[in-house]
């Protein structure tokens, strides 16, 4: 049975135009840029909005091989993971003590970790870089990890505190009273009952981390080290490349977040709620 | 059950929260703090720093980019009413248990998947002078418009782009999951009571949600601050001049491509005055809904 509705019959008809509208606009940009993608250079300049009348893959090709996405893909697909681990480690195991943990500064320094959540990436671009390059980190995996994980890290930790903060204190206290160490109690019992919490972390951390920019910009200057996502940034600003091949890129790109998001769509969707902010 | 007090974990909390602080105090808090030292300087970026006073606040307070991205960032907030009000609107549709509202959900949230850099790539493809909009618009015999070559269009391309179009996808799941904590009896009772749609949507829904609408328009504020960089550097590149320039956006042109870090920085401390208000009022609302 229908749940109650204050929309009528013939209203619904409406609605149902209006949400297709709705998703038409949504979906054309990203319609278009696939089938510009399938299209030669000449037929793209007479044929910019319908389907490829004779499809090819040579845009594919090119973007891949000369245009470098297949290197970059396999930068991104080494860095983005990493990333995540060291992002992981460090907002579930200070989720864990901000959550279950009694110490004296327990309140001030969350307020902290959230004060720093919203700041803009470019208010810290040039000290980050400075950073880096005082490290040695420039052009090095190592460098963009460490930022990711630090500028990433206090949406993890405030999603982790909170669920922590949720699980039974109980838990944490019968472990005690067996002699438990909380290394022990975390590592043994509450990390492993927050899996599911973590994944949805971890699913909101490759989001961010694959679509990043302007870390990435500024630190992998070399060509070779460049991640997807910077590299097709990079592409755009290239005189004279043509749109078909753009596109292609870009549709290559597009790929791996809509297949995560084909996998995981329920838990996109708990992360979107987990957090009420994006990270 | 004995208690242990404030300090009843020792230095085992630290140890845990070690690699987040130094994290923290490495790549947010430094940066912050030099930021706020280098404005007072002339600076490259490298070599010695130049004790200048309150000179880079002076050419920053005469710098027309500087008046043309707060009033860019200006015309980005107008947006953030109409996206609460669109997004409640659909929102409150696909509650009514419209067929496939469940798709529609799904299929509207994929621009959020996409990340800024590709969607900025695609629009710059889709709104060119000959892309398939202005195509499109001639066919049926309107104008062309030259979306990302008027100052004025430009802008409020980039409003709409990401206000609206990336956005919605994002608050229908916000909202619908804050819907559903609604008493289906209250709709029931509306409903019994003969109210329309529009009456129930503004007398039992937005009174509701009104804390999650408090959150969508804080989000909403933060994006428009923190978040529009890599959208503006591959859709427009700041452009026409400097028509679709930000705060953030000057502050990478200023340090990165003209290596005036120094006076960069004047812009940076501006950005993180806003962000510091913005921020407190997150928090505010959050430790509002952990009680």
């Amino acid at each position: 049975m229908r749940k109650a509705s204050s929309i009528g019959a013939g209203w619904r008809v409406l609605v149902q135009v209006f949400l297709l509208m709705l998703v038409v606009a949504s979906i054309l940009p990203l319609y278009n840029v696939i089938a510009a993608s399938f299209k030669s250079a000449d037929e793209f300049v007479a044929n910019p909005f319908f389907p490829p009348r004779v499809p090819i893959a040579d845009n594919y090709a090119y973007a891949a091989i000369n245009g470098r996405l297949l290197h970059y893909a396999v930068n991104s697909l080494i860095l983005v993971p990493l990333g995540l681990l060291v992002y992981l480690a460090v907002c579930t195991s200070a989720g864990y003590a901000f959550g279950k943990m009694r110490f004296r500064l327990r309140l001030p320094l969350f307020l902290v970790v959230l004060f720093l959540l919203i700041f803009p990436q470019l208010l810290l671009a040039t000290q980050v870089f400075k950073l880096t390059s005082l490290l040695h980190l420039t052009n090095t995996g190592a460098g963009v990890i460490l930022a990711w994980a630090a500028y990433f890290s206090p949406f993890g930790t405030y999603i982790m505190t909170t669920y922590f903060t949720d699980m039974p204190y109980e838990l944490v206290e019968a472990a005690r009273m067996d002699g438990a160490s909380h290394f022990r109690i975390f590592a043994s019992v509450m990390a492993p009952l927050a899996g599911p919490m973590i994944a949805t972390v971890a699913i909101i951390g490759f989001q961010s981390m694959w679509n990043e920019l302007p870390f990435s910009l500024l630190i992998l200057q070399n060509q070779g080290s460049r991640t997807l996502t910077l590299g097709i940034a990079m592409m755009r600003g290239e005189f004279g490349l043509r749109v078909p091949i753009l596109s292609a890129a870009v549709v290559i790109a597009m790929t791996v977040p809509l297949v995560m998001f084909l996998i995981f769509q329920r838990r996109v969707t708990l992360g979107v709620t987990a957090g009420a902010i994006k990270g | 059950m004995r208690n242990r007090g404030l300090e009843g974990d020792g230095i085992a909390p630290y140890i845990f929260l070690a690699p987040l602080l130094v994290l923290l105090a490495a790549f947010i808090l430094y940066p912050v703090i030099m930021n706020l030292v280098a404005s007072f300087t002339e600076w490259k970026g490298y070599g010695a720093m130049k004790w200048i006073g309150l000179a880079n606040y002076k050419s920053m307070l005469a710098d027309q980019a500087f008046w043309t991205s707060i009033r860019n960032t200006a015309i980005l907030v107008c947006y953030i009413p109409l996206s609460v009000a669109i997004t409640v609107f659909v929102s409150a549709l696909l509650r009514e248990g419209i067929r496939g509202w469940q798709a529609y959900r799904a299929i509207l949230y994929i621009p959020n998947l996409l990340g800024l850099v590709i969607i900025g790539v695609i629009f710059s493809i889709y709104l060119r002078d000959d892309g398939p909009i202005n195509l499109a618009l001639r066919w049926a015999g309107g104008p062309t418009l030259r979306f990302l070559v008027s100052p004025w269009l430009a802008i409020n391309s980039v409003a709409v782009i990401k206000v609206i179009w990336i956005h919605l996808g994002f608050g229908l799941i916000y909202f619908l999951a804050a819907m559903n904590g609604i008493d289906p009896a209250v709709y029931e009772a509306a409903i019994i009571d003969g109210a329309g749609f529009f009456q129930t949507l503004w007398r039992v829904t937005v009174p509701s949600i009104r804390f999650a609408i408090e959150f969508w328009v804080v989000f909403n504020f933060i994006e428009v601050f923190a978040r529009m960089f890599s959208l503006i550097y591959t859709l427009t590149q700041g452009g026409p001049g400097y028509a679709t320039f930000t705060l953030e956006y000057g502050i990478f042109i200023q340090g990165f491509t003209k290596f005036r870090v120094g006076y960069s920085s004047a812009w940076s401390t501006v950005l993180f005055l806003i962000c510091a208000v913005i921020s407190v009022a997150q928090i505010r609302l959050m430790r509002r809904s952990s009680v």
